[in-house]
């Protein structure tokens, strides 16, 4: 079997609204592309778990040092907001699945749709975001202002938490719930921005007519990528709004 | 089965003809709502759950019910219920790997306890060294 004799293997349309797909030149066949894909897909999504899970690890070893740190740090927080924004992950996470399937039955106006409406998901989700970090901002839990400000030596304060409405001062370390909580939302978030990123640039290939039942495999893996971001925030949102 | 049409594409090499694509499972649409459906309801569950106490076990349950939420993602949302062994073992070795990290860093903390506990803590360059937070003065 020599590589350099074999023509391209070309995926046929599967109607006049799609294109054909070429498969890449060092891909035997259509499985094997598909295949060496997905299984590096999976491998990064697994370094995606080891990196959230650092978090995770410093999130679980500061509330057994600090419980009622924690405990009180998720008082601050609006619940409601977090479920709402839970409720709408889950359901961007449904148009997703459903996104995926209709590229998969070539289905392309039913694609668009759902993900567009996926992308609708994260603009929500960033908006109700917004909302909360303002609020922290303006309570002093997190002054973006001062976020990257230096230790304060003289006063032996952090510059990002003065906490003015003092809710955190009968417990030790006030700053660390907020801490915690900034980091893993905002590389949460960072997901999310990446995501729809994503989902738009595949929206732009949908609407080509590039993806069909004989070519999703980037749907599919967009798709995954957003799965790992609501299985992210499945996690965060009773260990951050409604602290154990 | 599969094999064995890989095989064939490999050897026809031109891609006319019986062109091999990958039996893909599409999911029903029926099964995904089931699944938006159950997830919505979970979430509900631990907003619930979070208004009672159980003490210790508060963590446990809401992480238990997480476990619950994310296992439903991972086997029908992300497909992996339908992919193929090798995809199994890369993902799900991931978890495996975090739970090392958990378990070496829990037992430093669980260890670091039984310590306070005992209100001394032993260090090879002070003979007896009070953890501060264990101090009258709270370590001022």
């Amino acid at each position: 079997m020599s590589h350099d004799d074999h023509h391209a293997v070309t995926i046929p349309a599967p109607g006049p609204e799609f294109v054909p797909h070429e498969v890449a030149h060092h891909f035997n066949t259509p499985v094997q592309e598909f295949q060496a894909g997905k299984l590096g897909f999976w491998l990064f999504l697994a370094t995606e778990i080891l990196l959230f899970g650092g978090l995770f690890a410093a999130y679980f070893y500061y509330h057994e040092m600090y419980p009622e740190t924690f405990v009180l740090g998720g008082k601050q927080l609006d619940w409601k907001l977090g479920a709402l924004n839970t409720s709408v992950l889950l359901l961007s996470s449904w148009t997703m699945a459903m996104g995926v399937r209709s590229a998969q039955t070539s289905q392309k106006k039913k694609t668009l749709v759902y993900l567009g409406l996926t992308v609708l998901g994260a603009v929500i989700f960033m908006c109700i975001k917004y909302v909360e970090y303002s609020a922290k901002n303006e309570h002093g839990l997190i002054e973006f202002g001062h976020l990257f400000d230096g230790y304060n030596e003289a006063t032996g304060q952090l510059p990002w938490f003065t906490d003015h409405d003092g809710v955190m001062a009968g417990v030790p370390h006030g700053h660390m719930f907020f801490a915690i909580y900034l980091t893993m939302t905002g590389i949460h978030g960072l997901h999310v921005v990446i995501g729809a990123g994503l989902i738009i640039w595949i929206m732009v290939g949908t609407a080509k007519g590039r993806f069909h039942s004989g070519y999703f495999m980037p749907v599919d893996l967009v798709g995954l990528y957003w799965h790992l971001v609501d299985l992210i925030w499945i996690f965060l949102f009773p260990l951050l709004y409604l602290v154990p | 089965m599969s094999e064995a049409n890989h095989a064939n594409a490999a050897a026809d090499g031109h891609g006319h003809g019986e062109l091999d694509m990958g039996h893909h499972h599409v999911s029903s649409s029926a099964m995904f709502m089931t699944v938006l459906i159950a997830l919505l309801f979970l979430t509900f569950v631990t907003v619930a759950v979070a208004q009672f106490d159980f003490g210790s076990a508060n963590m446990l349950i809401a992480m238990a019910i997480a476990a619950i939420k994310a296992s439903l993602v991972i086997a029908f949302f992300m497909h992996v219920k339908w992919d193929t062994a090798i995809n199994k073992i890369v993902f799900l070795s991931s978890f495996l790997f975090l739970s090392l990290l958990f378990v070496f860093t829990l037992a430093d903390l669980f260890t670091r306890r039984l310590d306070n506990e005992m209100h001394v803590m032993r260090s090879p360059v002070d003979k007896q060294w009070t953890h501060p937070s264990n101090l009258e003065d709270g370590g001022q």
